[in-house]
């Protein structure tokens, strides 16, 4: 169960995870879904077609990417609300193998009653090689 | 003295960290108990003559320094001791300029250019020189250790280094605030400015270090 954080609960340094979860066919299929009612085979959801764009395998969109590396800040606490997600993508994003989610804490900003924190957060492979890497804005309510 | 000698800030488009982010980290890092004296930002493709981050770091008494990391025909360099000169006979964002043009210009305008991460498929120097590449008798170092390697990589640039007998030094390539330090250069001599730092990769009196744990 998650532990619900607050502000004064967390120091620059803290870690973020690490969080280990694969991305399978079925969950590209799903979030395809959301936009396109028939799914036309694509670098995203077929083999073949990656293949046929010099791709090894079928890789995760871009967008599922942002959103697991936003996951990874809003699964750490329920009160976690999430300001900004800038990331870069620096390799393909495979299906079905296992990714590795991290984070850490770079900064707090009390400045104004401000509660945010900065925070990098970086998808890697079993081989630690960073497939994307980010840096997230979130706000923690103070402590009642 | 610690050094890294390869990081990116905002400036660079693929790294998402500010300078001001980056010397509060090694802030952190310092209270951690780790050591690290300061950095060069050595960004891609580009130099800017009028920044200057004294102000920034003198208060923290860390080092900033600048560079650049650039794309060449025979893979990426990072170059120290960037002058007017320099950066008036090169077109940094030429993707395709020769490397050894810039390596010859660095020579003669008080620089030095350094392959970057040698062992990289595509942009590192090793790969080159496996395809008969000759010339660069005046490149004496490469970049031994770099934050950002793959798997293999390292180990590529190792062999380059024992075939050749470079020198090595080390950069994290930190593209976040929290990689900068990973892999860093220790100097035997102090250094405040991009000359001492010419001055000593020339020396060769450096190593590369990772940061410990």
């Amino acid at each position: 169960m998650k532990k619900n954080l607050y502000f004064e609960d967390v120091e620059i340094g803290d870690d973020i995870g690490p969080i280990k979860r694969s991305v399978t066919d079925e969950d590209v299929i799903e979030f395809v879904s959301v936009r396109e009612k028939k799914i036309i085979p694509s670098r995203f959801t077929s083999k073949e077609v990656a293949n046929s764009e010099g791709l090894p395998e079928a890789i995760v969109p871009g967008p599922m990417n942002i959103a697991l590396m936003a996951q990874v800040l809003t699964d750490w606490s329920d009160t976690v609300c999430l300001l900004k997600i800038d990331v870069v993508f620096r390799q393909t994003v495979p299906h079905n193998k296992d990714l590795i989610f991290s984070g850490i804490v770079t900064d707090k900003d009390e400045t104004g009653g401000s509660t945010k924190l900065e925070c990098d957060v970086v998808m890697e492979n079993s081989d630690e090689v960073k497939l994307v890497i980010g840096t997230g804005v979130i706000a923690l309510p103070n402590k009642p | 003295m610690l050094l890294d000698l390869h990081t990116h800030s905002v400036a660079s488009d693929d790294s998402r960290a500010t300078v001001e982010q980056y010397i509060k980290w090694v802030n952190v890092l310092r209270r951690k108990g780790k050591s690290i004296d300061g950095f060069v930002l050595t960004e891609h493709r580009q130099f800017d003559h009028d920044v200057n981050y004294a102000s920034l770091a003198s208060d923290d008494g860390i080092i900033i320094l600048k560079g650049a990391e650039l794309d060449t025909d025979t893979g990426h360099f990072l170059v120290y001791g960037i002058s007017e000169e320099i950066t008036g006979e090169l077109d940094f964002s030429d993707v395709n300029m020769s490397a050894q043009n810039l390596v010859d210009i660095c020579d003669t305008y008080g620089g030095i250019a350094i392959p970057a991460h040698p062992g990289r498929a595509g942009i590192g120097f090793a790969e080159y020189l496996d395809r008969g590449v000759t010339g660069f008798e005046t490149v004496k170092s490469v970049e031994q250790l770099n934050g950002s390697n793959r798997p293999g990589e390292g180990e590529k640039a190792e062999s380059l280094i024992k075939a050749k007998g470079y020198l090595g030094t080390g950069g994290s390539d930190a593209h976040i605030v929290s990689a900068i330090g990973t892999c860093m250069t220790s100097f035997e001599k102090e250094i405040k400015n991009e000359s001492d730092l010419v001055q000593e990769l020339r020396s060769g009196r450096f190593t590369a270090v990772r940061l410990e744990s």
